[in-house]
């Protein structure tokens, strides 16, 4: 519900700001806006890593939600993943890295949040997109009853925002708003 | 004493609990205040350091806010995005920059897109079958509708050991009288001298950038990752200062000012060289 009142909010800031349309500089209230839709993006992804990651997870919907997931996504996305005592970053596409984590050979997989996030400011890119990032934090338990494993670590995740500002139709009027995709993500383990 | 109390139960939380115990009403787990404390991004040691975000970082500050960029805000702000840990900053040092950049007169704030820093970036390569650091420095630069990043300088050993001009009598030269003869001694000092770079100007600082691209292009330097990054901060009037990341527990991680130099004249082109220089 509220990713849809995010995006109404932002459907309806876009048209009251229709007769500004060359006016591409975002002010803090719009800002605040795209945040906010940027974070429901991030909020359904991290969904999705706790349902694909979820040893329950059936299959065939892990890969309906992968494909969920990657929708999310720009189509180049990478994750770039380290860890505390290997500061070297593994790349993996996005698809790669759902897959992996569906793999992981634990009993059981719980896939946790912290309640803070910190999200930069936007950054205009040469092609006109703005570019920001949200900082995330995950905790992540896995349990092997077999080999008596049991892993836990804390990630911090920088989630790549592109934010590009776009039209449609709407009863004749040419609506513009702004819409956010996700991009590379930088995956960091945490010494907590 | 109040600080060395503070610190000491700082350090003993630290030690004695793990973040991430508890979980509030909406089933996220709470963070015991570590997090919130860590400069989590490059734009976030920005924001702190000018007094543009609430003390719990939720809340951006704007021109119009009456918190912008406030004095007391900001000298609480800097004075925890120093790593307090591994680096020597001496007190009196941190104390001298913090008053002169939150004075009262001459306030000094850091702008993103105003020049004066740049990153350091150690990433691996592979090279002739071998994995090589290279260092790259790059800067932000205007283009097209926005900025972009941009690799301005580039430090790789092998192509430094491949430059190395002798001196005095062991530097082969090309006689004066060499173009009566057509430079017909280029064949012997070109093919039989290994140091070819023997035979160019006084001046001559081979170009690595080029180089590495070239390299690159050919194929024979295949990028594999990045191993780390800093920053350096040439911004503040009379200042240096190098911003590093620190993951490790506690409350003083994340990104926060590794060294910090009082510069006199001269001092900024010293230091830039060993920068550059160094590895």
């Amino acid at each position: 519900m509220k990713k849809y009142v995010s995006s109404l909010l932002i459907l309806f800031m876009a048209s009251t700001m229709m007769a500004m349309a060359q006016d591409d500089n975002i002010s803090p209230s719009r800002k605040q806006a795209i945040d906010s839709l940027a974070l429901e993006k991030v909020k359904d992804l991290s969904k999705y890593i706790s349902i694909i990651g979820s040893k329950e997870t059936q299959f065939s919907e892990a890969t309906r939600v992968m494909d969920r997931a990657e929708e999310l996504f720009a189509p180049d996305a990478e994750m770039g993943v380290s860890s505390v005592n290997r500061s070297e970053i593994a790349y993996y596409k996005i698809r790669r890295y759902f897959e992996r984590l569906m793999a992981l050979n634990y009993d059981r997989v719980n896939i946790s949040w912290y309640d803070i996030h910190y999200i930069s400011d936007l950054e205009r890119q040469p092609d006109g997109r703005y570019v920001g990032v949200i900082t995330i934090y995950q905790r992540f338990e896995g349990t092997s009853q077999e080999a008596g494993l049991n892993y836990r670590d804390t990630t911090k995740k920088d989630i790549t925002i592109y934010v590009e500002k776009k039209q449609t139709q709407i009863a004749g009027r040419t609506i513009e708003f702004w819409d956010v995709l996700l991009g590379d993500v930088r995956v960091t383990e945490t010494s907590a | 004493m109040r600080i060395s109390i503070v610190s000491l139960l700082l350090i003993f939380i630290s030690f004695h609990s793990s973040p991430g115990q508890t979980f509030n009403s909406s089933g996220q787990l709470e963070d015991d205040g570590r997090f919130a404390a860590s400069t989590k991004q490059v734009n976030q040691f920005f924001r702190r350091f000018n007094a543009e975000e609430s003390k719990e970082g939720n809340i951006r500050y704007y021109p119009e806010d009456e918190n912008y960029r406030d004095r007391d805000l900001r000298r609480n702000f800097i004075n925890i995005l120093f790593d307090n840990e591994t680096s020597d900053v001496p007190v009196e040092l941190k104390r001298e920059f913090i008053n002169n950049v939150t004075s009262e007169s001459y306030p000094q704030y850091l702008r993103f897109h105003g020049g004066d820093w740049f990153a350091e970036a150690t990433t691996v390569f592979n090279f002739e079958g071998k994995k090589h650091d290279v260092t790259l420095f790059l800067k932000l630069q205007p283009e097209g509708l926005g900025y972009e990043w941009v690799i301005e300088n580039v430090n790789f050993e092998p192509f430094r050991q491949a430059f190395d001009k002798p001196k005095g009598d062991d530097k082969k030269f090309l006689h004066p009288l060499s173009h009566e003869l057509g430079f017909m001694n280029l064949r012997k000092a070109i093919q039989d001298n290994p140091k070819p770079e023997s035979y160019t100007p006084k001046d001559f600082k081979p170009e690595y950038l080029t180089l590495f691209i070239y390299e690159i292009k050919k194929g024979r330097l295949k990028f594999e990752t990045v191993k780390e990054v800093k920053y350096h901060f040439f911004q503040i009037d009379k200042w240096y200062f190098e911003l590093a990341q620190f993951n490790r527990p506690g409350f003083n991680t994340g990104w926060l000012i590794s060294n910090l130099v009082k510069l006199d004249d001269g001092d900024k082109e010293v230091i830039l060289d060993f920068i550059y220089e160094q590895r």
